[in-house]
């Protein structure tokens, strides 16, 4: 399966079947608040029932995945970041050594190629720092391929065409 | 008169880590300090008083490799509405892992909010091993991190620091895989029920 996770709504190509658009800005969200329920008390379920529990499942399922985030700070802005955080029911709360370092033991997760979407960042820094986060994040969240683009917003639309087109040949 | 500002940027802030960081931290600090928590209400009231203080300490946890959200929220909140002097901003935080080299992206994040917001960085500590170090005898290290932080931002003399338990990773597996496993059987779910693959 492949999804595409966007803080905006984008218009995208006709839906087909092996690919899952969801667009955050029309979910309901809370921030993660580090209870660790779901490794302790309902392993591989987020105690907070709301939106984010239909969306990690689908990351998990995932081995394609391209995330479409403003970038601030450097870091992934507010929405893509409440999401993400939201997804660490996949993983278990048992460490492991994986590339050198201790990092959690996945659940049923699918390895992932990741096309990461970033757009406004206000400087070569900022995106430097951005392309760093990504790659610190493929070690925890099981991606082995990663690319990232860096862009303005106004051509976010034509960069997720092209990888839409990409992905049906 | 200096004057300093705590702000808890965990997501559990009442019973956070970093609570017990920033205690130890205004225990070692001899300027006056204050204390607060960050929640999703506050950020224009922390901002405004944010005036009255000429050091700023984050005190935060590692999310997702980043700064966690409640913190990343207030940041946009706070460029914003900049209080008119702008205090020094340090950081003190914490991850899960035993690498301290894990909070270092998190770090580089707050050094670039503050040249873009014209805010000068001040000194930052990093701590691997952070909910686990204050329950066992590595402690102290903890403590001597924060010291040394607090007397580097009263002299002015900016410096980075870290500090995590001394042990070897498989032996630190060994001791988290307990912790957790004693967290689990506190609510009655077993091993092999934490071990499922199942998401959801
Ligand atoms: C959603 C979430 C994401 C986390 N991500 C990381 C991470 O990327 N690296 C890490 O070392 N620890 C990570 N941690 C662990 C926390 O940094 C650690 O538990 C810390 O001690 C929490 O501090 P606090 O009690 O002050 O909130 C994460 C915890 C949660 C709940």
């Amino acid at each position: 399966m492949k999804l595409i996770l966007s803080d905006h709504s984008l218009s995208l190509p006709p839906e087909q079947e092996d690919i899952r658009y969801i667009d955050l800005s029309g979910l309901k969200i809370a921030n993660c608040v580090g209870c660790f329920g779901c490794w302790t008390k309902t392993p591989g379920r987020c105690v907070i029932r709301d939106d984010a529990t239909r969306v990690y499942p689908l990351i998990a399922q995932s081995d394609q995945l391209l995330y479409v985030s403003r970038i601030f700070c450097g870091s992934y802005d507010v929405p893509m970041k409440t999401m993400l955080e939201r997804a660490i029911p996949i993983q278990q709360a048992f460490i492991r050594i994986h590339h050198g370092e201790t990092h959690h033991v996945q659940r049923q997760v699918v390895p992932k190629k990741a096309v990461i979407v970033g757009y406004g960042a206000s400087s070569p820094q900022e995106e430097a720092l951005f392309r760093q986060l990504i790659a610190r994040n493929t070690y925890n969240m099981a991606m082995e391929e990663t690319e990232v683009i860096c862009c303005e917003e106004s051509q976010v639309e034509a960069i997720v065409k092209e990888r839409v087109e990409a992905w049906k040949n | 008169m200096e004057k300093l500002m705590i702000l808890n940027g965990s997501p559990r802030a009442p019973r956070s880590n970093s609570k017990e960081y920033a205690a130890i931290f205004a225990e070692a600090c001899s300027l006056p300090t204050e204390t607060f928590a960050i929640t999703p209400k506050n950020h224009l009231e922390l901002c405004s008083r944010m005036e009255g203080f000429s050091q700023l300490l984050l005190v935060f946890p590692l999310y997702a490799d980043g700064i966690p959200v409640p913190l990343l929220s207030f940041l946009k909140t706070l460029a914003a509405h900049p209080p008119k002097k702008k205090p020094v901003i340090s950081v003190l935080i914490n991850c899960g892992f035993i690498e301290w080299q894990q909070n270092r992206l998190a770090v580089e994040m707050v050094k670039l909010f503050c040249t873009q917001q014209g805010y000068v960085f001040g000194s930052a500590l990093m701590i691997g091993s952070g909910e686990a170090i204050l329950k066992t005898p590595f402690r102290f290290l903890a403590e001597r991190g924060i010291r040394k932080l607090a007397a580097s931002i009263q002299r002015h003399q900016y410096r980075t620091f870290h500090t995590t338990m001394p042990l070897p990773k498989k032996l630190f597996i060994r001791a988290s895989t307990n912790y957790w496993l004693a967290m689990g059987e506190k609510n009655g779910v077993s091993k092999e029920q934490m071990e499922t693959m199942k998401i959801e």
